[in-house]
């Protein structure tokens, strides 16, 4: 499965190839991995881990090339649009035609040049009289409200706790435990539970109640396996494997347990690659969202 | 960078390059022809489409994927009815043994090429008064365009065709004759498309007091119906609704009465269980869906 998407990323990665994000880390060869001689006694030991997204808030910052095609675009289009009907959507002389005129002609002027179009022909007051009016309505719907930055203070603080950081990108729940490990929640299954059950309940178990999240399907998206471990004998462990399930948070903020779990934080892709060991990186690297 | 260390600006142009050979006039129009033909393409960034692409793309494919192992057998080979051998039987209309398969054919299987995607939204409005008045097509002609802004080859594409004429196709006495126009049509398409659904989700469903959501069928309903498996969700909206689009809102009067409409949501999902893939991607675009509590 979690081939079946980095294929799908591959394609996308393709098709916007000046919108990917991702930083293509060489493949490495796998680790080696240990001769059992009796495999068939142990039973694998079955986990799931939850990938807990906050997807993207805000627009994506358009390239300096999609910036200069846009740019292109409109000005081809504003020269070839089918002409305006004014008397349609405007009362003659209203002042919201006069506002429309004049933005028009400001943006007319961004587009074809400061020397584009033809004078105005009313006198000077008439136009300043149109001018004020103009700005008197604007003022008067609240058009001149400052925007929100598209820099949270959470951005700038680093705080990687906050909810609102990075808003152009997806950002992705991270534990950390007390051995200072850092790994994606993630939880046991109880006998005669199912897969997306367990899921379901290991999410709020790690990070609180707290939350409002779903998880999207009932079929994990990938599978990831530590490496083989020796016991104090030196004779293999079981198996342990682990199945990543997607969620979506929509509010709140996690809670985890403090016994279990150190601190938190929520990382975008390239964030979390230098904080996690290089196996659990290249398992679950392709269940990320690039963007 | 510019020759004094100062970056150009990406959004100015340059002055025009001079014409030193007369442009051809076209005889249709008799104005000047460039000696290209210019079309117009994306002039913004598209934010659903983005969040297509960022979250709902994959989200999708995760909720539909079905595992299979291997490529797929090949398709039973099923007898003709009649042995086109056989010269008696020829030049009969020779059908398959087992009937219509219709409505049974399975989905494709998953792949990155096959994750549902929207391509395209179509708005359409049947006027009945245009029967007897064809003049009163011409409300609704306006206030589709007004909506959408499509016009026929609009932005020199030659595949976009704007707001068309609906036409009677049979005769069904009392209500309709074959070739009487009747309502209109418009198919949107890329940032368009994108735009009229992001103001429907933003300015219009939300303002609806009696719409919980659009009502999913019973359970019981028929799943090999052509609707079910070709991958297109339905649904009607009031007249009130065409009020609340803010391109009508900003002049009412202007229109002789507001009308209802239809809204085919055209995905890429075929085979079985189509219409379900595709409610699945429409419902990630904030358009609810309600079952029915009746039932």
């Amino acid at each position: 499965m979690s081939s079946m998407s980095s294929l799908c990323r591959a394609q996308l990665n393709a098709r916007f190839c000046s919108r990917t994000l991702a930083t293509h880390a060489p493949s490495t060869s796998p680790p080696p991995v240990l001769n059992y001689t009796n495999t068939k006694t142990f039973k694998p030991i079955i986990g799931t881990s939850i990938l807990l997204n906050r997807s993207p808030i805000l627009t994506r910052s358009p390239t300096p090339f999609e910036r200069a095609y846009y740019s292109y675009q409109a000005r081809i289009r504003r020269a070839l649009h089918n002409p305006f009907p004014y008397d349609f959507y405007f009362k003659q002389g209203s002042i919201l035609e006069t506002r429309f005129n004049i933005e028009e002609r400001k943006r007319e002027k961004i587009a074809f040049g400061p020397t584009f179009g033809v004078e105005d022909e009313l006198d000077r007051e008439k136009a300043a009289a149109n001018q004020a009016a103009a700005e008197q309505l604007a003022e008067q719907e609240g058009e001149n409200e400052e925007m929100m930055p598209r820099v949270h203070p959470s951005d700038t603080a680093r705080d990687t706790k906050s909810l609102d950081r990075k808003g152009r990108r997806n950002v992705w729940l991270l534990l950390q435990d007390h051995n200072d490990l850092w790994r994606f929640p993630q939880g046991n299954i109880v006998k005669g539970e199912l897969l997306h059950q367990a899921a379901h309940r290991d999410m709020f178990a790690q990070c609180g109640e707290r939350i409002d999240a779903w998880i999207v399907s009932r079929s994990p998206i990938g599978m990831y396996k530590p490496e083989p471990k020796l016991s104090a004998k030196g004779t293999p462990l079981p198996e342990e494997v682990s199945f990543f399930f997607k969620a979506h948070i929509m509010a709140g903020q996690v809670h985890p347990d403090k016994e279990k779990t150190k601190d938190f934080a929520w990382l975008t892709k390239q964030e979390i690659e230098p904080l996690v060991s290089k196996h659990y990186w290249e398992g679950v690297k392709d269940m990320l969202s690039d963007y | 960078m510019g020759p004094h260390g100062k970056a150009r600006s990406l959004l100015r142009f340059g002055r025009p390059p001079p014409i030193t050979k007369p442009l051809r006039i076209n005889l249709r129009t008799k104005l000047p022809q460039p000696p290209v033909k210019i079309v117009t393409r994306e002039f913004a960034p598209c934010r659903l489409e983005d969040h297509y692409h960022t979250t709902l793309q994959e989200d999708v494919m995760y909720m539909t994927y079905i595992h299979e192992l291997g490529p797929r057998p090949p398709p039973r080979d099923i007898r003709l009815k009649y042995d086109p051998e056989n010269p008696y039987s020829k030049y009969r209309h020779n059908p398959q043994v087992g009937g219509s398969q219709m409505g049974r054919k399975p989905p494709p299987p998953s792949s990155p090429e096959t994750v549902t995607r929207l391509e395209a939204i179509q708005i359409h409005t049947m006027a009945k008064d245009a029967l007897q008045n064809r003049s009163s097509l011409l409300g609704v002609i306006m206030a589709l365009r007004a909506l959408t802004g499509e016009t026929s080859q609009g932005g020199g594409q030659h595949a976009v065709r704007g707001v068309e004429i609906i036409r009677g196709k049979k005769a069904v006495g009392g209500w309709i004759r074959p070739g009487a126009p009747v309502g209109a049509k418009v198919t949107l398409k890329g940032q368009s498309m994108y735009d009229f659904l992001g103001t429907l989700i933003e300015f219009v469903l939300p303002r609806l007091r009696e719409f919980d959501g659009v009502m999913l069928p019973p359970p019981s309903a028929n799943v090999r119906t052509p609707s079910a498996v070709s991958g297109v969700v339905s649904f009607g909206l009031s007249p009130t609704a065409m009020g609340f689009f803010p391109q009508i809102e900003v002049n009412m009067d202007a229109y002789p009465r507001l009308y209802g409409f239809h809204l085919h949501f055209i995905t890429n999902a075929t085979g079985v269980g189509a219409q379900d893939r595709a409610r699945a991607l429409v419902s990630g675009f904030q358009i609810p869906f309600v079952r029915n509590a009746n039932l």
